[in-house]
């Protein structure tokens, strides 16, 4: 696990006690870029020239789009920047699945075509950083930053350690503010930090992890072997998982970056207590939503050209957000879902607004209530999508969460845990609604009880981050 | 109440030593969380090194137990060896045997499971405050393969003079033998990762008494270890065989049709380097006046047919050992074991041992008797 190794917890210290230890400006950034670089070299050895490349393309790309005098040239260098992020994207990302469709297309035509007997190794935290870079030309180019002319700056801005493997997604007009002086943590940052990274790990190796060895993985092998209230608790107990296990790795970004005196987006913000599935998108990966919306949907025209052509750009938009996360068919269903989803849920609104009856049901809390119990419903039968093996049993684990009664949640295949383990994630979720905050010795002792749980009760190899392999 | 002059409040407004308490005051309340952190967490890792008894009995560390086990007594015959000896040796039906005209009163095996040469040679040393008068090595061809190097005995057995020896003596592994001696040292800095698997352990145990049927597998791993470390306490010979050893045999295996994994142990065999070692124990011993004796420890006839080249080798590096020191040396093939006396390609079961133990009872006088 990226951030639970030894490589990575010798770095940090040392490159936290050289940060503070240099005097300038430029010695401080050099440690930090080149800690990020040997940092990425360690996770993906064979990919650190994707991340050069890039870098050298989007700073040049950006330098001259500033310089350029007439509109054609600076434009030319947007398509350069974005053709270039998107390409070693598509390239990386998407090869094997077009070839494996077109094979089955030509044998589909009576071709005798052979199987594919190679895979391409993705460069990590690919998805983010093209989308980083992407972000920084469109802002300059739309004159809303100006080009950085430091490249050691620029490349610290793509490559801050943190956030490279899996976001967030930080925007150049966020970030490069922060980097004007080299920031200093205040006490308040070195606590919220500390509590950051240790909720984050706490997420990720007790809770994710941990849901994912003692139940998930195996229902979902095998869902056959196991009852009807098995198969809800593991759709259940995965999307308790992959929440924790993403917004894990992001509260220890933004916990360390605060460590150095950094300020990342957060990501997440209860996506699970989303009344609806628009409000669900405003609260899980926030920073990928952001950039569809600004850099994706505006441009396609948003919501400005009409009912047809705003259901069209939801549609696009849901479904190239489903074929980030993944090249399958599986995650471009679950795109189509949840695009699908968004555009009833754009119909409904509009239909029901300013209506008295509605207006007043939809204010109400009953229909909070059941507004909230039907988007979680959805978003975890949705989830089962990108989780399981085979059409087959995907059907098959939906049957039983759609067949739905409360009297079958028991069964002897569920261990103990398991629901205890979502309940923590539903408390973390009260917690954080209800705004409760523990008087400072409660959170020490929580941290404490943190610590001693993640030393103790998660031996052996942890799995890899969840989003790291988008 | 008046304050007095050496109170911080009754020194004058610009007093350097009021400064200084109000920085410290400042600094307290802005690195309160901080602060208490650490607090908290200093007072949970003291609490934890308090309670180690309660750790140690639910994750006991099988090789610092037997080491300090023999060293309890002066013994007259210490056996030192791989997890062949521990399986398959079992001192109290050996003891009594006549060693040049005197019975070997207390004998104990220090097997250590997946140990090396060189690991034996510091269990012998620490297990050995009293110099026996025998101490046989049953010898195994893993026990020299200089592919292996196994960390449990780095961080159980040795101390800082030990690693700088190892470094000397096998340069190949200076670097590897002192990061785990250094981490194993780092480890220990921490009562909660030093614990941490008693911890899991107890916590097992406590679980399951709250809800039954919590977490099966901790807990019967939780239950194996203690009843192991009781087992070992209490016969009190370095011979407790593992339950799973007593179950299975490996004649009935075969019949089922099971076929073992290969043999990790013996990949990329080459000697020459652990066996330093074993030079280095019949030294050790004609220093102290102790007989020792290399016994090659049987194994069954398929593990042999599946690496003959690393069994040959073996064999030319101990018969070499053996003739440099003028040792005896026990073939325990001759003990006629078969596939029935064996619960997995190496390790005897408890009627294995027993069988093997009485042979090698007259086998040891045998070589007592020899001039």
């Amino acid at each position: 696990m990226i951030f639970a190794n030894k490589f990575f917890l010798t770095l940090l210290p040392v490159v936290l006690i050289l940060y503070f230890l240099l005097r300038t400006r430029a010695q401080k950034y050099n440690v930090l870029l080149l800690a990020s670089w040997a940092f990425y070299t360690w996770l993906s050895p064979w990919y650190l020239w994707v991340l050069l490349l890039l870098t050298v393309i989007d700073y040049t790309a950006a330098v001259r789009i500033e310089d350029a005098t007439n509109p054609r040239a600076r434009k030319r260098w947007l398509v350069v920047s974005i053709v270039a992020n998107l390409g070693l994207l598509v390239a990386f990302k998407y090869t094997p699945f077009v070839y494996d469709n077109a094979l089955e297309l030509g044998r589909w035509c009576g071709l005798a075509v052979t199987e594919r007997h190679w895979n391409i190794l993705l460069p990590l935290g690919i998805s983010f950083h093209t989308f980083q870079g992407i972000s920084y030309t469109v802002d300059v180019y739309r004159r809303q930053i100006a080009a950085v002319r430091s490249f050691r700056d620029y490349a610290f801005f793509v490559a801050f350690f943190p956030q490279l493997a899996a976001g967030p997604i930080v925007r150049a007009v966020e970030f490069l503010p922060e980097m004007v002086t080299p920031p200093t943590p205040s006490a308040q940052q070195v606590a919220e930090g500390l509590h950051l990274f240790l909720i984050g790990l706490f997420k990720k190796l007790v809770i994710a992890d941990q849901l994912d060895v003692l139940f998930v993985s195996p229902v979902f092998a095998n869902p056959g072997a196991f009852d009807a209230a098995a198969h809800r608790w593991a759709a259940v107990a995965w999307a308790a998982q992959i929440y924790c296990d993403f917004s894990g790795y992001s509260d220890m970004a933004v916990g360390i970056a605060k460590w150095f005196g950094f300020e990342l987006p957060r990501n997440f913000d209860l996506p699970y207590l989303a009344a609806n599935i628009t409000d669900f998108w405003r609260r899980w990966h926030v920073s990928l939503s952001a950039w569809l919306r600004d850099y994706l949907y505006f441009p396609l025209g948003g919501s400005r050209r009409g009912a047809a052509r705003t259901y069209l750009n939801l549609m696009v938009l849901f479904v190239l957000c489903g074929l980030w996360h993944g090249a399958t068919w599986a995650w471009l269903a679950y795109g189509v879902y949840n695009g699908l989803l968004m555009c009833g849920h754009r119909a409904f609104d509009r239909v029901a607004t300013g209506r008295g009856f509605w207006d007043a049901l939809r204010a109400s809390r009953g229909w909070a209530a059941f507004a909230w119990a039907l988007t979680l419903s959805q978003l975890v039968a949705m989830l089962i999508l990108v989780r399981m093996n085979s059409w087959a049993d995907g059907w098959l684990m939906l049957k039983s969460f759609a067949l739905f009664d409360v009297w079958g949640l028991w069964s002897p295949r569920v261990p103990v845990w398991v629901p205890l383990l979502v309940a923590l994630v539903a408390l973390g979720h009260l917690c954080g609604k209800l705004k409760l905050t523990a008087p400072a010795p409660l959170r020490a002792a929580a941290q404490v009880g943190a610590v001693v749980a993640l030393v103790a009760f998660t031996p052996g190899v942890t799995k890899t981050f969840i989003y790291v392999q988008f | 109440m008046t304050p007095t002059a050496t109170t911080p409040a009754a020194l004058p407004r610009a007093h350097p030593a009021r400064r200084a308490v109000r920085r410290r005051a400042r600094f307290v309340s802005r690195n309160r969380a901080a602060l208490l952190f650490v607090a908290f967490l200093v007072i949970a890792d003291l609490g934890i090194g308090a309670l180690a008894p309660v750790w140690d009995r639910h994750s006991p560390d099988d090789y610092a137990a037997r080491v300090t086990g023999c060293a309890a007594l002066p013994r007259d015959l210490v056996f030192v060896g791989g997890s062949p000896v521990t399986e398959g040796i079992d001192p109290g039906q050996i003891a009594g045997a006549n060693w040049r005209s005197a019975p070997l009163a207390d004998a104990y095996a220090v097997g250590l499971h997946g140990g090396t040469a060189t690991d034996f040679y510091y269990a012998a040393k620490r297990a050995c405050p009293t110099a026996p008068r025998v101490i046989v090595y049953g010898a195994t061809a893993s026990d020299l393969n200089d592919s292996r190097s196994e960390p449990h005995g780095t961080r159980t057995l040795l101390d800082r003079a030990d690693v700088r020896e190892i470094a000397r003596t096998r340069p190949e592994t200076a670097e590897w033998v002192t990061r785990h001696y250094t981490e194993s040292k780092i480890g220990r800095a921490s009562n909660l990762y030093r614990y941490r698997h008693g911890l899991r352990m107890w916590a097992a145990v406590q679980a399951d008494a709250l809800i039954p049927g919590a977490c099966p597998e901790a807990l019967a791993q939780a239950r194996e270890q203690r009843d192991h470390a009781d087992d070992l306490a209490t016969r009190g010979t370095g011979y407790a065989p593992l339950k799973g050893y007593a179950r299975v045999r490996y004649d009935h295996m075969k019949a089922a049709g099971h076929v073992p994994p290969p043999f990790g142990f013996l990949n990329n065999y080459r000697t020459g380097s652990h066996s330093k070692y074993v030079d280095a124990l019949a030294e050790w011993c004609r220093a102290r006046g102790t007989a020792l004796v290399l016994l090659d420890m049987p194994v069954t006839a398929d593990l042999e047919a599946r690496y003959p080249r690393e069994f040959a080798e073996y064999r030319a590096r101990l018969a070499g050992l053996a003739r440099a020191h003028n040792l005896p040396l026990i073939r325990g093939a001759d003990a006629g074991l078969t596939d029935a006396d064996f619960a997995d390609l190496i390790h005897m079961t408890p009627d294995g041992c027993a069988t093997f133990s009485r042979w090698l009872r007259g086998k040891l006088e045998d070589a007592g008797r020899a001039p």
